[in-house]
């Protein structure tokens, strides 16, 4: 009994001990939301550690769903936003929640499904494309969470003249994010339209050998554009908007589009850097 | 079906590689499941107690409300705390939002039925002899309350170790209002759910061993309060 | 000694809309053994509970000491203590729940000792019991704990529901001597409800018996207990062996029970054809016992499903040639039966 009363005590002083320790993180804070497909390529943990380093600026970040990061900011739980929606960000400007709006980098959305292909899609343009997967009931996942890339893929369908084909059954909501609405896609053998980046990713994944290949690309719709938005102070009276701005100011400095740039999985370059 | 394998192989290399990632989400899920787990027992209890022990009018309504809570999905409590904390909420000037203290609040939201609601049952069903023993034995209401409370620690302990159960192994909470900030207030199951997502099925699998792990031992150093 | 424990006017005590008790008048004077008999049901223990303060009547109040007292009052904690049928211990060590009620009270001079001391006097070795764990105790061990745990406290009033029914016959034995050596050591007061009559013939001062939560005082009255017929011309009756059975008087009361003053009572050894008593009842005498304070022979009489308590000199009971068996004749006249 005593030896067990013994080893009690110690545990519950070294829980203790643990729960004591509090982080707390002085000086220069910023709280950035920003999307689940640019922090699953991996790109913030590459590339903040410079901010930090250049700047004194300690940043942290949220991941979830475009739709989200935009209510977060709007409800001043963020002080800065990175996202890829520039029409939704237009709006959100517009109705005084976002300002300085600023291009960083870009890549491109493509339609990836498996190699055999079976609506015949590949090398096509992304308005044939859609068609014939419609016309063929092909299974086509969708992310069906409103982020950026899943109001880029409505975008698709309504520019190739279609209406959006939520109720059918071969169109298949996922509610997740872009990794895992392509893990989904593999594992069913269906379409999916992602981001490069991610799909890169997924690449690398699957060491470099992924059963499902992009198809359809290039078409100048297809551009995924990513900008950083301050906080209005009008809205926020309290997000540090001024660090925001710096770290504005720093993604697009030369220094940090280089880094961008140099990001490679793969070989292979995930954004290609575009502030002005 | 490999992966569980891989799981098993990788979680014994992230926690003796002193992974960072790895061990601050450990940390993590300690500090709030242990903040979230005193406070709702030393709440809880006394709660449990008293709504076990007298009779009043609405005492059959409160147990209903409050069994109900137990099953309160994660994500709504998630939900109900960010409304709470997020800057426009009532406690927005606190900043609790992406903290880990905010996330132990929300835990404790969730852990606390649970408590009350198993002590309430044990009480209730606590021998009418040992009151009797204890106003022989001189018992004032202060004694009779601690000694019964002791007296029916065995079943306490089930409350807790039930609570403590969904506390450490919940989701919603952590992900709604913690953020799953990397080093910050990622913690060990908003890790799983991120590689899970990613589609790293190992690595989760491996974190949820872990997770496992550290059940285990919360509840080895209880056992010394079990019946030997 | 002539200053009363209790004093109990006009309790009633209800379970719902069940009335358990009915008490006009109890008077227990300080350092007496009061015996309390009466079947199963008959309110006795929920008479201790409520002399135990560890409840309240639901109607009226309890004095104790001339006072009214309500349970958790200062005076009467620690001064009072119930022991009850079922062997109840804490779940700790013998030694922990002999000293909890000296720990609560803050009451730690020589603790150890104590303990000793008090495992003694019910016959426990130290040693051997201090460190047992509650459930390593047989059941007569563990009443003899429950006891010495509050025999511990010196109470003033001990008050025991059926103590020795569910032990053996050594911790009956060892119980019963403790709870006198109370009496005599520190002049307690005790109210003993038991089934065991000759235990209570032997030792006890006052005898009271219940029924139906109403107080009969034994020796002097003799409860005929229901459940009761109607005959054909809608008087009641009580029904005995063999078809013979007691004329009861008329009565408008609902739920009343039939009494009759023992001096009303005749015996006889067989069935008499005089017209003076409309009552003779066949019976067994089961056991005859000496009571100590009057000298007198208290015989218990087997009639139909109940029994009656008579009492005779030594020398009548020789004259009637009346022993455990034999078969006799109880008259009385219906007139003499009470409803109450």
């Amino acid at each position: 009994m005593n030896e067990k009363r013994l080893i009690s005590s110690l545990l519950a002083v070294v829980f203790l001990v643990i729960f004591a320790t509090t982080v707390m993180a002085g000086g220069k804070n910023l709280m950035m939301a920003t999307t689940t497909s640019t922090d699953n390529t991996g790109l913030l943990d590459y590339l903040i550690p410079y901010f930090t380093e250049q700047t004194g600026i300690a940043l942290k970040w949220t991941a979830t769903g475009t739709g989200k990061a935009l209510k977060l900011g709007q409800n001043c739980d963020v002080d800065v936003l990175l996202v890829h929606a520039p029409s939704a960000e237009k709006i959100y400007i517009k109705n005084g929640y976002g300002k300085d709006r600023r291009e960083i980098m870009y890549n491109d959305f493509v339609i990836i499904g498996p190699e055999s292909d079976p609506a015949g899609i590949k090398g096509k343009k992304i308005t044939d494309a859609l068609a014939d997967i419609q016309k063929d009931s092909s299974l086509f996942m969708s992310r069906g969470d409103d982020s950026g890339t899943n109001k880029k893929e409505k975008q698709l369908w309504i520019n190739a003249g279609m209406v959006l084909p939520e109720k059918e059954n071969w169109y298949v909501q996922t509610g997740q994010g872009m990794l895992a609405t392509i893990h989904m896609a593999q594992e069913r053998s269906g379409y999916t339209m992602t981001d490069r980046g991610t799909y890169i990713k997924y690449q690398d994944q699957k060491g470099g050998n992924a059963p499902l290949k992009i198809l359809v690309e290039g078409d100048k719709i297809l551009l995924n554009q990513y900008s950083v938005l301050t906080l209005d102070p009008g809205n926020c009276a309290g997000a540090k908007y001024d660090l925001a701005l710096k770290f504005s100011d720093w993604m697009a400095s030369k220094p940090a589009q280089e880094l961008i740039g140099e990001f490679r999985l793969l070989g292979q370059k995930l954004f290609i850097p575009n502030s002005k | 079906m490999d992966f569980i394998v891989a799981g098993f192989l990788k979680a014994i290399e992230l926690l003796i590689s002193f992974d960072p990632s790895t061990w601050t989400a450990v940390s993590a899920t300690i500090k709030v499941s242990t903040f979230s787990m005193l406070i709702s027992l030393a709440t809880g209890l006394p709660c449990g107690f008293v709504l076990g022990y007298l009779d009043f009018r609405w005492k059959r309504a409160l147990r209903t409300i409050l069994d109900t809570l137990l099953a309160l999905p994660t994500v709504t409590v998630g939900l109900l705390v960010y409304a709470l904390i997020s800057s426009q909420g009532p406690l927005g000037e606190y900043q609790l939002l992406f903290t880990l203290t905010g996330i132990a609040i929300g835990q404790t939201i969730l852990a606390f039925p649970i408590v009350t609601a198993i002590t309430a049952s044990i009480v209730e069903n606590i021998d009418p002899e040992l009151k009797l023993t204890l106003v022989s034995l001189g018992a004032g209401k202060k004694n009779i309350i601690v000694t019964c409370l002791w007296e029916v620690r065995y079943g306490i302990l089930a409350a807790a170790v039930t609570a403590y159960g969904r506390v450490l192994t919940e989701v919603g909470i952590s992900m709604m209002v913690g953020g799953n900030i990397k080093y910050h207030t990622r913690t060990i199951t908003t890790a799983i759910a991120l590689e899970t997502n990613k589609g790293l099925f190992a690595n989760g699998i491996a974190l949820g061993i872990v997770l496992l792990g550290i059940a285990f031992t919360v509840n080895l150093s209880l056992s010394f309060l079990r019946k030997q | 000694m002539t200053r009363t424990s209790y004093e109990i006017g006009h309790i009633q005590h209800y379970y719902g809309d069940k009335k358990v008790l009915d008490i006009d008048q109890l008077k227990i004077l300080q350092g007496s053994i009061t015996g309390l008999s009466g079947p199963n049901g008959s309110g006795k223990s929920t008479l201790l509970k409520i002399m135990a303060f560890a409840m309240k009547p639901s109607f009226g109040q309890v004095k104790f000491k001339g006072r009214k007292e309500t349970p958790f009052s200062p005076r009467i904690r620690s001064r009072i203590s119930l022991l009850t049928q079922k062997p109840y211990l804490l779940k700790r060590t013998v030694f922990e729940n002999i000293s909890y009620g000296l720990k609560i009270r803050k009451d730690l001079n020589n603790l150890e000792n104590r303990v000793k001391d008090s495992l003694e006097t019910v016959g426990l070795d130290f040693q051997e019991f201090a460190q047992r764990k509650w459930h390593e105790l047989s059941g007569g061990e563990a009443q003899r704990v429950a006891m010495a745990a509050r025999l511990i406290l010196k109470p003033e009033v001990l008050l025991l529901d059926e103590p020795v029914a569910s032990v053996d016959n050594k911790s009956a034995s060892l119980i019963r001597k403790a709870s006198l050596a109370a009496r005599n050591d520190w002049g307690c007061t005790l109210v003993i409800a038991s089934h065991d009559l000759q235990w209570l013939y032997e030792c006890s001062d006052t005898r009271i018996s219940m029924a139906r939560g109403r107080i009969f005082s034994t020796g002097t009255e003799n409860i005929i207990p229901p459940p009761y017929d109607l005959s054909l011309k809608n008087q009641p009756v009580k029904a005995l062996d063999k078809g013979e059975h007691i004329l009861l008087p008329l009565t408008d009361k609902k739920d009343g029970t039939a009494v009759i003053q023992t001096e009303k009572i005749s015996i006889s050894n067989e069935k008499k054809g005089n017209r003076k008593f409309n009552n003779q009842a066949t019976g067994v005498i089961l056991s005859m016992l000496l009571e100590k304070s009057s000298n007198h022979i208290m015989t218990t009489i087997q009639v139909g499903d109940f029994s009656l308590n008579l009492s005779f000199s030594p020398g009548k009971a020789e004259e009637l040639g009346l022993q455990p068996g034999k078969k006799i004749i109880l008259m009385f006249r219906s007139k003499d039966i009470e409803w109450r």
